[in-house]
């Protein structure tokens, strides 16, 4: 499967202000088993371009397609299968259901297409260090621990492309090279390509293509 | 998707806790869909009972009609056209029809020293199809001198009447069978001698009768006037009650025989009761529904930011919707499996009651009750989940 965008530029940007882009207004196409890095400042549009791609969003001009097919004319129903089988995404603002445990927050994900059996929540809570959070509700989590909720949550599914939008910004540098680890090897198992939005590049990624926004 | 259970997602979507509205709507759509129901087999009931059995109808009700003399058109030709008789042919609810066509001789009839009297007599002729009791010797061949005849039976019953009071016999079916009548046509071109004999009686014809080419050969042969003047017409119809064909009668002018159709005017009224009824059913059943709508669009803002995440999760808005709307199924199953056994009750009841002839009616409910129930519990489930699909898109 393949993304393309084309000369995306969401509508609230100026466009004076995109020349120096590597995204916004340029042609770019995704491939599965490909990893691309998006660094831009904060206020930039890391979130809006990660929207636009998992379909929330539709307020750019220009053109996505998977595999040639225009999202724009996709219906709600399209959507939720894309989302079941080739896109995850690790919101930057987790959207987790605050009031449900760490397990059932994942459990719901996973039922929907499971990739994974039940144990590998274990397996992976464990490698992550959130074991002794499964059966805690969300909100009683530091925010730390529900970005790993999040992450392990994103892995439950098949995928062809794995969206991150500042997965990390409250993990220590240690579990973050874990969690990182952890996605590395779930998209290697599925050739899945890496989409990673950050404000700075990583130490931690291994020949991305990197490009700013 | 085998791991798939709307159970597990349940407890995010908030359901309504005003028990108090919720199970008055329940009450609601139970008494709208008995009353659509039980109006239903009451129609079907009326139908049944308001409908004549006469053992010699062969399931079909003759009627008599004429144009109604009025003073405008009285002295005018008020026979049936050809256009008249096309138009009743093809009206919906006549079957068939057959014109009596009339002498146009003069007819004298004697009984001899049987009877010490004469009269002048009408004879009339129509489609065999048509007279309930046919023997196979009402038949006339031009030469034949014996002429058989079909009486009334309500003439014979007139007579019987008002014979002591003329002095007369009182004679019985079986003597006036017997009874050799003197018949005497005669007209312009000449007279003809006849030998009448009764060979039936009919209840259903109020005419005396006389196989068609005797009446059309001394037409032509006694008065030389071929032509067909139609002042009655015999319509077939399967019920003489129904209020749509009297209706279309009185529309065109034809008069008929009312006794014939006495019950056409209360079944006409019943009719219109019960249907007033059947809408009142639906209009309570669609406020039932509207009510449960407003609970599902409550429910789903209450739960919108769920909904909105599960949605961007990935769960496919008409699965959403479809199992919302599944919840609410054996809700509305029981409400009209309920409804459906009372209404049966309700049968039970009427088919004991003193003017009801409990033969006419089946012990069971008329199939179309089942049909109704079924199509409501369609309906109601097929609104619930578009209503759902529709609020769930709109969050999306």
């Amino acid at each position: 499967m393949q993304i393309s965008l084309q000369q995306i530029v969401p509508f609230y940007i100026d466009k004076s202000n995109i020349n120096n882009s590597e995204v916004w207004n340029k042609n770019i196409t995704i491939s599965q088993g490909e990893h691309m890095h998006i660094v831009a400042p904060s206020g930039t549009g890391k979130t809006s371009l990660i929207s636009f791609i998992y379909g929330l969003r539709k307020d750019y001009t220009g053109n996505i397609s998977y595999d040639n097919n225009d999202i724009r004319k996709l219906s709600n129903e399209s959507f939720s299968l894309f989302r079941q089988k080739n896109f995850s995404i690790i919101f930057q603002d987790l959207r987790l259901f605050e009031n449900e445990t760490a397990r059932k927050n994942i459990e719901i994900k996973r039922m929907l297409n499971p990739y994974h059996d039940a144990p590998m929540i274990d397996e992976m809570a464990e490698r992550l260090g959130i074991a002794a959070k499964m059966e805690q509700p969300v909100k009683t989590c530091s925010y730390g621990e529900q970005q790993r909720i999040a992450i392990i949550r994103s892995l439950m599914q098949p995928f062809d492309f794995l969206l991150l939008d500042e997965p990390y910004s409250h993990l220590d540098e240690r579990n973050r090279e874990k969690a990182m680890q952890l996605l590395y090897d779930e998209c290697e198992k599925r050739n899945a390509a890496m989409i990673f939005a950050d404000l700075k590049p990583l130490d931690l990624l291994k020949g991305e293509r990197v490009l700013r926004l | 998707m085998p791991e798939l259970n709307y159970k597990k997602i349940q407890p995010l979507i908030v359901s309504e806790k005003n028990y108090f509205s919720k199970w008055f709507g329940y009450a609601g759509l139970w008494i709208g869909v008995l009353i659509l129901l039980a109006s239903v087999q009451i129609f079907f009931n009326i139908q049944k009972i308001l409908h004549e059995d006469n053992p010699r109808k062969n399931g079909f009700d003759y009627i008599s009609i004429s144009k109604t003399i009025t003073n405008e058109n009285m002295g005018k030709d008020n026979s049936f056209t050809l256009s008249d008789l096309s138009e009743l042919k093809s009206a919906p609810d006549i079957n068939n029809i057959s014109p009596l066509l009339s002498n146009k001789f003069r007819a004298e009839a004697s009984a001899g020293s049987v009877m010490p009297f004469s009269t002048d007599l009408f004879l009339e002729s129509i489609n065999r199809s048509f007279i309930d009791s046919v023997p196979a010797s009402f038949a006339w061949e031009p030469g034949q001198a014996t002429v058989p005849l079909i009486f009334s039976s309500d003439f014979l019953e007139i007579y019987n009447v008002f014979a002591p009071a003329q002095g007369l016999p009182q004679l019985s079916e079986k003597t006036m069978s017997s009874v050799n009548i003197i018949l005497q046509c005669s007209g312009p071109l000449g007279t003809q001698n006849y030998r009448g004999n009764i060979v039936a009686f009919s209840d259903r014809i109020n005419s005396i009768l006389v196989p068609g080419n005797f009446l059309s050969w001394n037409n032509l042969h006694l008065t030389g006037d071929t032509s067909t003047r139609i002042e009655r017409v015999y319509i077939q119809t399967k019920d003489a009650n129904n209020p749509q064909l009297i209706s279309f009668l009185d529309q065109h002018g034809y008069h008929l025989n009312k006794d014939k159709v006495k019950f056409s005017r209360v079944k006409g009224i019943l009719q219109n009761i019960v249907a007033a009824l059947g809408i009142f059913g639906v209009v309570v059943i669609a406020l039932a529904l509207m009510l449960f709508s407003f609970y599902l669009q409550l429910m789903i803002a209450r739960s919108r930011d769920n909904l909105r995440l599960l949605l961007t999760l990935g769960y496919s808005p008409a699965w959403l919707a479809g199992s919302v709307a599944k919840t609410w199924l054996p809700v509305y199953f029981i409400i009209i499996v309920s409804a459906v056994i009372i209404t049966q009750l309700f049968h039970f009841l009427f088919r004991e009651l003193p003017f009801v002839n409990k033969d006419a009616l089946s012990i069971f409910l008329h199939w179309s009750v089942f049909a109704v129930a079924i199509l409501l519990l369609m309906v109601a489930t097929y609104f619930n989940a578009a209503l759902v699909k529709k609020e769930l898109n709109k969050l999306i």
